[in-house]
């Protein structure tokens, strides 16, 4: 009897704490607050706020990586970006500066240190003349050190930018600055970028593709080949060079293909009902990242296998199968793009030579480096040519900022080994392929190459610049996020013209 | 007594200012009184007849502190004299107007025709500012917005810029779009005006604006040069900026002398402004050369039935461009191609241009598929079993630019069979049958065409493969 009142009196407690979230007052309130959303999303629709009619049109959600096609006829199909994580020393592979080889040893003149910050140079360091020898290379005549012997002989291929500069003198704020277009976290990465307007030539692989070597991944983590606000399903997919290419693409033990297919389908069933439940574009990517997983099973193990290749092509890559290693990424880049792959882009880690170890100085541990990577980068290049794929492939050279013309002094004080700090204001990077006119420079810094003269190239007019060879206009190449229209180029860049064929 | 000179000029232009502020208290404040007036006749709301002197009372001084405030601004001198003459006059008028009925109503009596007057005199006077402010059409550009809007876009294409007139198609669209709107028929900000040679050549308040010849003292180049913080800076920041393109031609054209009347041709051309007249030459011209590969004619839209039906197979069927209709197809997903898929392939032949069907089981028979596709201008066949037997047949596409035949079985007597391709600028041959010492043969039958038989090796160096542990000694 008892516990019926109180039952009572709970549920009548309960309906009116309901009630009183609906009394009339409370309705007109939340009414009004309607209708004036209702007015200012009119108002605002009518003044022009809403720039397309359709944003992200191009994002299909039950099949994403359909094939689409560019702004403009492109003139290059994919790209493959080599990205030295840890920035190499210009000074000791492309940037010729006789200059500073005479000022080897002397202090840094006060002037090019005042105003300025480094990352970790403190009071006044000392010059540090080049450490490697130069020599013209090509009719075009392009300086490249006896550091990459290799590329020498391919530098009428090369369209060189004397001049990069980036505002970010740390590794993962300027790596994002130079793959997604912002020093911060949350931007698509170019590769994004490239596949959302792109989809993929092939069904069976992803359209973006990321390799990475050097023992470490780079210091910005995955958000350097993330996909922002963009839909997931255009995040770079990244590969391995040694044991399974993807992670866990084998069958578990005990589930054969047929079982994997039919639990697939059952999953994406159940997704179905969801999405028309709730409508979320999210979870139809879903589906078509389940369907291409399984597609995957079958397609990426065979191109990622690097075993059939021939022995003479082993030989000119320098590649050794079985091993994760920035010649065998190179190969694999080749043979992606040959299967229509859109963006190969590949890592390798260990070029920040400040001077603290062997491995870690200009003159031995950058020297290392430059020969594991000299001779791939010169295969692919005359490998892409001899297939024919060279003119629709654009190769993208370059790291995140580059390296000071002083030496570096840690904390004040003199280093082990020579080594060089940071350096956003000037620094080199190259194009190759795609539409690009071989043997051209762009830029030009100071004696020392402390600074630009001419010629200044931003990230931005690096990105803009590969989409155009792709056939995109990086000022209309928008995506709606958060209530405005985003571009890879935010509110910069400008085409390097000059360096196009 | 300067500093007091210079200190009442600044007033004047700062009370001047007010004057597009002020005009809108006359417009509320009278028609409200015209409102109050009217709707007192009724006897419900006879109470507002109280209302109506002090509205008309506050409408007049608003009136009059406009007319003062709008004598001051047109002293600037920024303003068409024509369209100011207008609006000075119905705007006095007005004041008066306000005046007599404010004096009227202090009396005791109503005539209803002066209130009529009064709100009449307030739309005229309106609209005479209205066209000062925002341009004599101002009223009209409403219903034109769309076809006007585009029209200033887009430059009229000059087919041949060396015969177009320097000043009339080159130097006016500029001023057109980055000039007029206050230096027009309807606004001379600084006294000028650039839309008529003798205006141009008059100047304003800061100088002459352009002087033949002589770049650096032309007040306008000077101008648009000076540094975006400078106050003088031109087109002001929150208007259109000029391209650097723009900008070139302008310095080049006074820098020739600054004629009104002769082609592009006769005037002095530096080779640094050669290629940005050039680019004015109908700007798709410019896009089709950097793409050379798509052809000038335009083509009908594919079945997209077809395309449909091709796609389902997991061939990559797309357009070359969003807006064109020739397509790139591209086989690469498939396992093994069937006669169904050529068939339907065949079915594409005016819109692709681009194929690549290479690394497949296509074979001599199938190319009969393949040369039904008359539009190709590159076609990618490598790794096939494709051999001299059926390659004559490629002579079928006399378009073709770009032929891939890595690793097929061709020969070099194979490849002369197809020495009528005059169109040919690529052509792949690593891994065939092709030895080098045929190579100059085959130079000689595709003059045009860049034939490469790869084989590329690099040097081998010890230094490849040897780590190094101590500093290299230089």
């Amino acid at each position: 009897m008892k516990r019926d009142a109180q039952a009572q009196r709970l549920a009548r407690e309960a309906e009116h704490a309901a009630l009183q979230l609906h009394t009339r007052r409370h309705f007109l309130k939340e009414g009004a607050m309607g209708f004036g959303a209702l007015a200012l999303g009119s108002l605002l629709g009518s003044c022009g706020f809403n720039v397309s009619s359709a944003p992200n049109a191009m994002f299909d959600a039950s099949n994403p990586l359909a094939p689409r096609p560019p702004m403009f006829p492109g003139k290059a199909k994919s790209v493959i970006y080599l990205h030295m994580a840890g920035a190499p020393s210009q000074f000791e592979m492309f940037s010729y500066k006789p200059e500073l080889a005479k000022l080897d040893g002397q202090e840094c003149p006060q002037s090019l240190l005042e105003g300025k910050k480094f990352a970790f140079i403190r009071g006044v360091p000392k010059m540090l003349g080049p450490q490697a020898n130069f020599k013209q290379h090509g009719k075009s005549g392009l300086w490249l050190s006896d550091n990459l012997p290799h590329l020498a002989t391919v530098a009428d291929e090369i369209a060189m930018l004397n001049a990069v500069t980036t505002d970010q003198f740390n590794h993962a704020p300027a790596q994002l600055l130079m793959q997604t277009g912002s020093s911060r976290l949350g931007r698509p990465s170019i590769g994004a970028w490239v596949t959302y307007g792109m989809g993929s030539e092939n069904k069976n692989l992803p359209g973006f593709v990321v390799l990475t070597s050097g023992g470490n991944n780079p210091d910005a983590g995955k958000s350097v080949w993330g996909s922002g606000f963009l839909p997931s399903v255009y995040q770079g997919v990244q590969c391995r060079g040694e044991g399974d290419p993807v992670l866990f693409i084998k069958d578990p033990a005990g589930m054969d293909r047929d079982l994997r297919k039919a639990s697939i389908d059952a999953i994406n069933k159940i997704n179905q009902e969801q999405f028309e439940e709730y409508k979320d574009p999210e979870i139809l990517s879903r589906i078509a990242q389940y369907e291409m997983a399984y597609k995957m099973q079958i397609s990426v193990p065979e191109v990622m296998n690097i075993n059939d290749e021939p022995a003479y092509i082993h030989e000119m890559y320098g590649t050794e199968p079985g091993k994760t290693s920035f010649a065998n990424n190179v190969l694999l880049a080749r043979k992606l793009v040959e299967k229509g792959v859109r963006f190969v882009q590949l890592f390798d880690w260990g070029w920040d030579t400040h001077g603290t170890s062997a491995s870690g100085s200009v003159d031995i541990g950058l020297v290392n480096k430059c020969r594991n990577v000299d001779k791939p980068i010169t295969a692919l290049i005359l490998d892409l040519k001899q297939r024919g794929l060279l003119d629709e492939t654009l190769i993208v050279w370059g790291a995140e900022f580059g390296r000071t013309p002083m030496q570096e002094n840690r904390e004040g004080k003199d280093m082990p080994f020579k080594g060089r700090d940071h350096h956003a204001a000037a620094f080199n990077m190259w194009m190759a392929g795609g539409g690009i006119k071989g043997g051209t420079t762009y830029g030009e810094t100071d004696e020392i190459g402390y600074d630009i003269v001419n010629g200044k190239t931003e990230a931005f007019d690096i990105q803009a610049t590969i989409l155009n060879q792709l056939g995109f206009d990086h000022e209309k190449f928008t995506y709606e996020s958060q209530g405005r229209p985003f571009r890879l180029t935010d509110v910069g860049g400008k085409v390097i013209t000059d360096i196009l064929a | 007594m300067s500093t007091l000179s210079v200190f009442l000029f600044s007033l004047v232009d700062f009370v001047g200012s007010f004057h597009p502020l002020l005009v809108h208290l006359p417009i509320g404040v009278l028609l409200l009184a015209a409102l109050f007036q009217f709707l007192s006749q009724k006897e419900k709301y006879q109470s507002l007849a109280s209302a109506v002197g002090i509205s008309l009372f506050i409408g007049m001084l608003s009136a009059i502190a406009s007319c003062i405030s709008g004598y001051l601004l047109s002293g600037t001198g920024d303003y068409d004299e024509g369209l100011i003459f207008n609006h000075q006059w119905s705007g006095i008028a007005l004041a008066i107007i306000s005046i007599v009925a404010w004096y009227l109503n202090w009396k005791g009596k109503q005539i209803t025709w002066i209130t009529a007057l009064m709100v009449f005199l307030i739309v005229l006077t309106g609209h005479f500012g209205g066209s000062i402010t925002h341009g004599s059409d101002y009223l009209k550009r409403a219903f034109l917005a769309e076809a006007s809007g585009q029209a200033e876009e887009k430059r009229k294409p000059i087919p041949n810029v060396q015969q177009a007139m320097a000043y009339q198609d080159v130097i006016k669209p500029i001023l057109t779009s980055k000039c007029y709107k206050c230096h027009g028929p309807n606004k001379q900000k600084g006294k000028l005006r650039l839309d008529m040679p003798d205006f141009i050549l008059k100047g304003g308040k800061g100088g002459k604006a352009i002087i033949a010849g002589n770049t650096d003292e032309s007040e306008l180049i000077k101008r648009i040069l000076l540094s975006k913080e400078s106050d003088d800076h031109m087109p002001p920041l929150e208007q259109p900026q000029l391209t650097k393109t723009e900008l070139d031609l302008i310095h080049w054209w006074v820098s020739s002398g600054a004629d009104f009347n002769k082609k592009v041709a006769d005037l002095a051309q530096t080779e640094k402004i050669k290629p940005v007249l050039l680019s004015l030459q109908s700007e798709e011209k410019a896009e089709a050369a950097l793409i050379s590969d798509i052809p000038e004619k335009t083509v009908g839209q594919a079945d997209a039935k077809i395309v449909q039906e091709l796609l389902a197979r997991g061939v990559a069927v797309i357009p070359v461009a969003l807006n064109s209709n020739y397509l790139s197809v591209n086989f690469v997903a498939l396992d093994s191609i069937t006669a169904k898929d050529l068939q339907l392939l065949e079915q594409l032949s005016k819109q692709v241009i681009w194929l690549k069907i290479g690394d497949s089981n296509l074979d001599d028979n199938n190319l009969k598929s393949i040369v039904k596709l008359s539009s190709l201008t590159r076609l990618s066949i490598e790794k096939t079993a494709v051999s001299d037997a059926g390659i004559a047949l490629l002579n079928g596409l006399p378009k073709l630019t770009y032929l891939n035949l890595v690793g097929t079985k061709i020969t070099a007597k194979g490849l002369t069979q197809l020495k009528s391709l005059k169109d040919l600028r690529q052509i792949f041959l690593y891994q065939t049958a092709i030895s080098g010492s045929e190579f100059s043969q085959l130079s000689k039958l595709f003059p045009k065409a860049l034939i490469d038989t790869g084989g590329y090796k690099l040097q081998f160096l010890e230094s490849d493969t040897v780590e190094l542990k101590s500093a290299r000694v230089n």
